[in-house]
């Protein structure tokens, strides 16, 4: 850096510059509709020239609005606790059995993060119409589960290969039988690990939008592809209040992954 | 960290001295392979009920896998294991009624003092008062009752590995095994502790296994030795026994300080046998191996039984010093031989004695009944 750069007041002037000047450029259009969003009722304006809650009053009063949401939100709270009941086991056994082949196994575990998602939503798209799947919960909910095990597989075996394996070997020895262990010395110590995880996978089924595009119609459509399609179709100012919202709930999940990793570094 | 003697758990005191003969763990032809390499050959050990055996060896010796296929942790490719009169050969972990202490402790991080204790009783379905009343009283025992309601890490390593004891002790294991649980601390807690666990040994009559590449910790702590070197048991022992008896020259080697000199068995000398060496032909005691005239042979002298005074009745042989130091209450010498071979001369430090030096010519003596004869070492 200093050879690059020297180390001269100016040059260390212009790299932060250079680095706040990045940050407003990615920020600057999540932030933008937050100021819209308190603004005008009828028409998107930036800068926006009145001051109210109007457009969230219209979108907790409007039933297609605030349904959305609450599917959006059902969808991700069920798909997570899922994904906690499938992954966590999943990568105590990669991590810890001598199992053949596990290697291969911790692949397609992760294969969800490399296929693309708009093939992945092309397949699941055909094969849920040959089970009757499409626009459903159910169908949604577990197309998520594909999408976010491998976060909550990635959070959950980091964890488990910092914590002291030696700790399993005492329990065992003291007499405990592998369910105890797993319940008792295991996952207390992954409590960090498994909520971060947890909450990756809450964010990305929340706002997920491609696979619940190709699989919802009108019953099960979640928040974001009722984003999507009202931006077609009616480019409402409403946007910009869903937009804040989803922000700001983003934001809290972000800061609690924060919060607890720094608590995991603290006592590992 | 005085223990008072102990009213509440296991066996009384007297216990093993009834059933000192029973064996608690028993291994038979136990061999265990990996790949190509036996880290374990064909090796038979027994046990008795209320001993304190320590598995003494170098890294790689294979006293690390003993104590692994003992604990259940490994199986072995052949041969039984017995626990308790039970064939425990290939008895899971948990159903091997054992204890382990650990290097680095072990205790669980989200529970506190008096949970990681109370956790084998809540494994083994006892009642919540009874729970409650035995780790009350093996706290007491460690003296750490002050420190129930804390976690581990706000312990001292000293505190935790006494936790990680008690936590043993408190369900009364059949056999604690202890991988050199003393290895993590300094050097004062640790004889502290030593002293320690020795006493708790000594109170409760527990079975214990312990591992060890510390020399003096095996010689302290002990009532057998089994000293390990590559996959096979070289020679087990009272520690006075290994000490002064030891029956290789790697047990030589690996237990005390010592001067080895090679040579070839002749006629002569008290016991009828000397060996002629390149530093002189010396008289030795009678051999506790096969040996007859003209054989390969090692004479151990221990330096702290050579001298450099001299005096009626002993062998020398002269040297020059190469350097004389200082280690507090004994002063060491290394002496040159005419073959430039170098003899360790240990003398009890007095003020009043005069002070070698650099290339002083002297006679390194020791009594001929103070020298052993061993075999030629052979390579494993």
């Amino acid at each position: 850096m200093n050879a690059l750069f020297g180390s001269s007041r100016l040059s260390r002037n212009l790299i932060a510059t250079a680095a706040w000047l990045c940050y407003v450029f990615l920020l600057l259009p999540s932030l933008i509709v937050i100021p819209i969003s308190f603004g005008n009722p009828g028409q998107i304006e930036f800068p926006p020239r009145q001051f109210t809650l109007a457009l969230y009053q219209q979108f907790f009063t409007d039933q297609a609005w605030w349904g959305s949401m609450v599917q959006s939100l059902l969808v991700a709270t069920v798909t997570t606790m899922l994904t906690l009941v499938l992954a966590v086991p999943a990568a105590y056994a990669l991590v810890r059995s001598q199992l053949p082949r596990r290697n291969l196994l911790r692949g397609l575990f992760m294969m969800p993060m490399l296929v693309p998602v708009i093939v992945l939503g092309l397949g699941l798209y055909l094969q849920f119409s040959n089970w009757g799947l499409l626009d459903t919960t159910t169908g949604l909910v577990l197309s998520h589960i594909m999408l976010t095990t491998p976060f909550i597989m990635v959070s959950v075996m980091s964890g488990l290969h910092h914590s002291d394996v030696s700790l399993e070997t005492v329990a065992s020895i003291m007499g405990a039988s592998r369910p105890v262990i797993f319940f008792r010395v295991v996952l207390p110590q992954l409590k960090a690990s498994i909520a971060v995880g947890a909450l990756f996978a809450f964010l990305m089924s929340l706002d997920e939008v491609v696979v619940a595009y190709f699989l919802t119609g009108t019953k099960a459509m979640t928040l974001p592809v009722k984003m999507y399609s009202s931006i077609r179709w009616e480019l409402t100012p409403v946007l910009a209040a869903v937009s804040t919202l989803l922000t700001l709930l983003s934001l809290l999940i972000a800061l609690g992954i924060i919060a607890l990793q720094r608590k995991t570094e603290a006592n590992p | 960290m005085t223990v008072t003697p102990m009213t509440v758990t296991p066996a009384p005191a007297s216990a093993p001295v009834a059933e000192g003969d029973r064996a608690m763990v028993e291994l038979q032809g136990v061999t265990k392979r990996y790949g190509e390499v036996d880290a374990l050959k064909r090796v038979d050990l027994t046990i008795r009920k209320g001993e304190f055996v320590t598995l003494l060896g170098p890294s790689g010796s294979g006293k690390s896998t003993l104590l692994n296929l003992i604990a259940g942790m490994i199986t072995p490719s052949s041969g039984r294991i017995v626990i308790d009169g039970r064939d425990a050969t290939t008895l899971p972990t948990n159903q091997r009624g054992l204890g382990m202490v650990f290097q680095n402790y072990a205790l669980m991080p989200h529970m506190t003092v008096f949970e990681n204790i109370a956790f084998p009783l809540q494994v083994r379905h006892l009642p919540k008062d009874e729970i409650k009343r035995k780790v009350e009283q093996v706290l007491d025992l460690i003296q750490l009752g002050h420190v129930a309601g804390r976690r581990p890490r706000e312990l001292s390593g000293g505190q935790q590995q006494r936790i990680s004891l008690a936590r043993c002790i408190v369900y009364n294991p059949a056999l604690i095994l202890m991988d050199e649980p003393l290895g993590a601390l300094d050097k004062n807690l640790r004889e502290q502790m030593q002293l320690e666990i020795k006493r708790l040994h000594a109170d409760l009559g527990i079975t214990m296994l312990y591992v060890t590449h510390d020399q003096d910790e095996a010689l302290t702590m002990s009532d057998r030795i089994v000293l390990m070197n590559g996959g096979k048991i070289e020679q087990q022992g009272k520690p006075d026994e290994l000490y002064f008896k030891p029956a290789t020259v790697f047990s030589a080697e690996f237990i005390g300080s010592s001067n080895l000199i090679p040579g070839i068995v002749e006629a002569g000398g008290v016991s009828g046998l000397s060996l002629r060496t390149a530093i002189g032909t010396f008289p030795v005691p009678a051999a506790d191996f096969a040996v007859s005239t003209g054989d390969k042979a090692m004479l151990l002298v221990r330096p702290e039984n050579m001298t450099l005074t001299g005096g009626p009745g002993v062998t020398s042989v002269s040297g020059r010093i190469d350097d004389s130091i200082l280690l507090g209450g004994v002063v060491r010498h290394f002496v040159r031989c005419k073959d430039q071979s170098t003899i360790i001369v240990q003398e009890l430090n007095q003020p009043d004695r005069p002070i070698a030096k650099r290339g002083d010519e002297v006679r390194a003596g020791w009594p001929p009944a103070h020298a052993r004869l061993l075999p030629p070492s052979v390579p494993h």
